[in-house]
């Protein structure tokens, strides 16, 4: 599908048949390079996400999951096909408006590495604000009730080494919350957590889920976390091979 | 929140910053104080070599500073002396007849360059005195025909005080004279051009061995304080026209001194270029290293919206900061070690330097201080610092072109 078919109208909504859905993915391919080797990651992926959502990208290690979030993220580029994210078609956007882009409308947890060292737990919360110049009082405002409600009060002031692993996370859904985005985007969220850690913080993205709207797409390969979404696209070598739920 | 991050991802690594800011400091303190200390050394040699030739502004019969022939003399030289005593910015004129000639014993004879001098007006610019150590000086007034001698000449002729000693000479009506003198002095300056070569005597005595009541070969003009050399001489040279006088200044008298300290100048930019040359390479390898094991971080950043120009503004913030502490510490070694040399001083010899002369500038016994140079200090900090932060432009390139994907994926 010619991405320029999801422009939005007048209204500013997206026109055509997806102009309701979220996320739309047409045909997305993605190779990467390796030396003489081509690796193709995606092999013209198709995927609609409507707002709301609570859905796992599952599939065994190099199945596509996280190429096809950081497509989905403008953290990558396809090689082939569409993207359109909350009405934008972000195929082919430069880098600078891509990175706006992100910070406007997709938030972002990560499976390790998830914040940055030399910040604490509430530096690391309130910097995407930051970045969108958000000034001071609002972002107290919007972060301290957030790391209270995730169990992080009293833990603001701490730096990411002093924190235990699910805490880091924790504190990586609270700045990927901060913002307000209509999309959170999580890799492997749960990977590096143990099963009950990894509960917990699945419990607390389903409530934020039901509570904000959030629409949240998570990749894993745990069988544990992918019976809680509500809805599972499942992928293979690059391609979908199936969808249950939703 | 940006100079916060970037202050303290300095302190993640803090023996690689501290290291790097020692380094950055230290060439930059010895810089300035090596900057410091050739600008004294310069200003000494300055003085010296004004004081080796004779005055700040120097006046001939025309041709003579050339040629240094005995019968190129200002026959109304006391008339010249009473007009440039007169001069704005001249604070003293020091009249001088200077004769190359032989003195001899019943030994044998010895080339010199007798001077006539003033005592009193010779002490505004030297003090002849100090280096008397035996016998009396000119001021004691005891003889008509007063001679002193350096202390090698005696030596080789065999001399002892108030030993007759006969000057052959060219006069100024290029016929050749003999005068008698008496050695009232033996002259131990430590420099050899003098001690092997030098005679003083009154002004009075040398004018009676000439024969001629007025002459003068040379006047030197010590200046006020501030004055310039150039100004007077060119004042001079439009008042003395009509007179066939060569008037220079120093500088103008032994432009080999300009060439030494300009030389000087080049060998320690060109020592410090390659010092910093070192210094920028350590810091750009380090920060592209740094850059290499934070990819990871710096691609997080830009994921969550940092745009690439704030990940590159984000390693300059902190290369501006690193060099900002290391000028601060450079400055406070650099100036402390300025006052420090300025306090105390380094003798010369203290450095095995026994002896060293150019153009009358005896480098054996100086003492080395420091000077400071507003201009010169602050065109080297901001030197030091365009180096500095110029060294990590490059990584800062670098990680400003990673993409968040290839950051994360490749560098995990």
């Amino acid at each position: 599908m010619n991405p320029t078919s999801f422009q939005p109208d007048a209204s500013g909504k997206p026109v055509g048949a997806l102009a309701d859905g979220l996320i739309h993915v047409r045909g997305v391919t993605r190779i990467y390079q390796q030396g003489i080797l081509e690796v193709h990651a995606l092999r013209g992926v198709d995927l609609d996400v409507e707002e709301g959502e609570f859905t796992a990208l599952a599939g065994p290690s190099g199945s596509g999951k996280t190429t096809l979030l950081n497509v989905i993220g403008l953290l990558d580029q396809p090689t082939a096909g569409s993207v359109v994210v909350a009405g934008v078609p972000v195929t082919g956007m430069a880098r600078g408006p891509a990175a706006d882009f992100r910070l406007a409308t997709v938030g972002f947890i990560f499976q390790a590495y998830n914040l940055v060292p030399v910040l604490t737990a509430y530096e690391n919360a309130e910097f995407t604000l930051l970045l969108q110049g958000v000034d001071a009082a609002e972002r107290r405002a919007r972060v301290t009730p957030l790391l209270e409600r995730v169990g992080l009060g009293d833990l603001m002031d701490r730096r990411p080494h002093e924190l235990s692993g699910g805490q880091q996370q924790r504190v990586a859904v609270v700045r990927a919350l901060a913002t307000r985005p209509r999309i959170v985007l999580a890799d492997e969220p749960t990977a590096n957590l143990d099963s009950e850690t990894s509960g917990e913080l699945l419990d607390l993205m389903l409530e934020l889920n039901q509570e904000l709207d959030t629409t949240f797409l998570f990749s894993t390969h745990d069988p544990a976390v992918i019976q809680r979404a509500r809805r599972i696209v499942r992928l293979l070598d690059g391609r979908v091979d199936a969808v249950e739920g939703g | 929140m940006l100079w916060r991050l970037a202050w303290r991802n300095l302190w993640r690594h803090k023996s690689r910053t501290l290291i790097l800011t020692s380094a950055v400091a230290l060439s930059y303190g010895l810089f300035l104080i090596s900057m410091g200390m050739g600008d004294d050394g310069h200003q000494q040699m300055l003085d010296q070599a004004a004081e080796g030739a004779g005055g700040d502004v120097l006046i001939h019969a025309q041709g003579y500073w050339d040629n240094r022939s005995s019968d190129l003399v200002m026959q109304d030289g006391d008339a010249v002396l009473a007009v440039t005593a007169q001069a704005p910015g001249v604070r003293a004129a020091i009249p001088r007849i200077l004769i190359n000639g032989l003195v001899g014993s019943a030994v044998g004879s010895r080339p010199v360059l007798l001077m006539g001098i003033d005592p009193e007006r010779e002490k505004a610019l030297r003090d002849f005195s100090e280096d008397v150590t035996v016998g009396e000086y000119l001021d004691a007034g005891t003889r008509s025909d007063p001679l002193i001698l350096g202390a090698t000449i005696v030596e080789k002729l065999e001399l002892e005080l108030g030993d007759r000693v006969v000057l052959t000479a060219t006069d100024p009506d290029g016929e050749v004279t003999r005068a008698l003198f008496h050695l009232t002095g033996v002259l131990h300056s430590g420099l050899l051009e003098m001690d092997e070569g030098m005679a003083l005597t009154t002004l009075e005595a040398a004018r009676s061995a000439l024969g001629d009541g007025g002459m003068l070969t040379q006047i030197g003009l010590r200046l006020d304080d501030g004055a310039s050399p150039d100004t007077v001489a060119a004042h001079l040279r439009t008042t003395l026209a009509d007179r066939d006088l060569e008037i220079m200044t120093w500088l103008e008298a032994i432009p080999e001194m300009v060439g030494f300290i300009q030389l000087d100048d080049a060998f320690l930019y060109i020592y410090m270029i390659v010092i910093f040359a070192v210094v920028a390479f350590a810091i750009a390898n380090t920060f592209l290293m740094a850059v290499m094991e934070r990819v990871r971080e710096f691609g997080l950043l830009n994921a969550l919206g940092l745009r690439s120009g704030g990940v590159a503004r984000l390693l300059l913030a902190e290369t501006i900061l690193m060099t900002g502490l290391a000028l601060a510490v450079g400055f406070a070694l650099g100036f402390g070690a300025h006052l420090a040399v300025t306090h105390w001083g380094i003798p010369v010899a203290a450095w095995g330097v026994e002896s060293m002369e150019v153009s009358g500038v005896d480098f054996a016994n100086m003492t080395m201080r420091s000077k400071l140079n507003p201009l010169k200090w602050t065109l080297a900090s901001l030197g030091v610092a365009l180096i500095t932060i110029g060294s990590a432009l490059y990584p800062a390139y670098r990680a400003s072109r990673l993409t968040p994907a290839d950051a994360m994926r490749f560098y995990e």
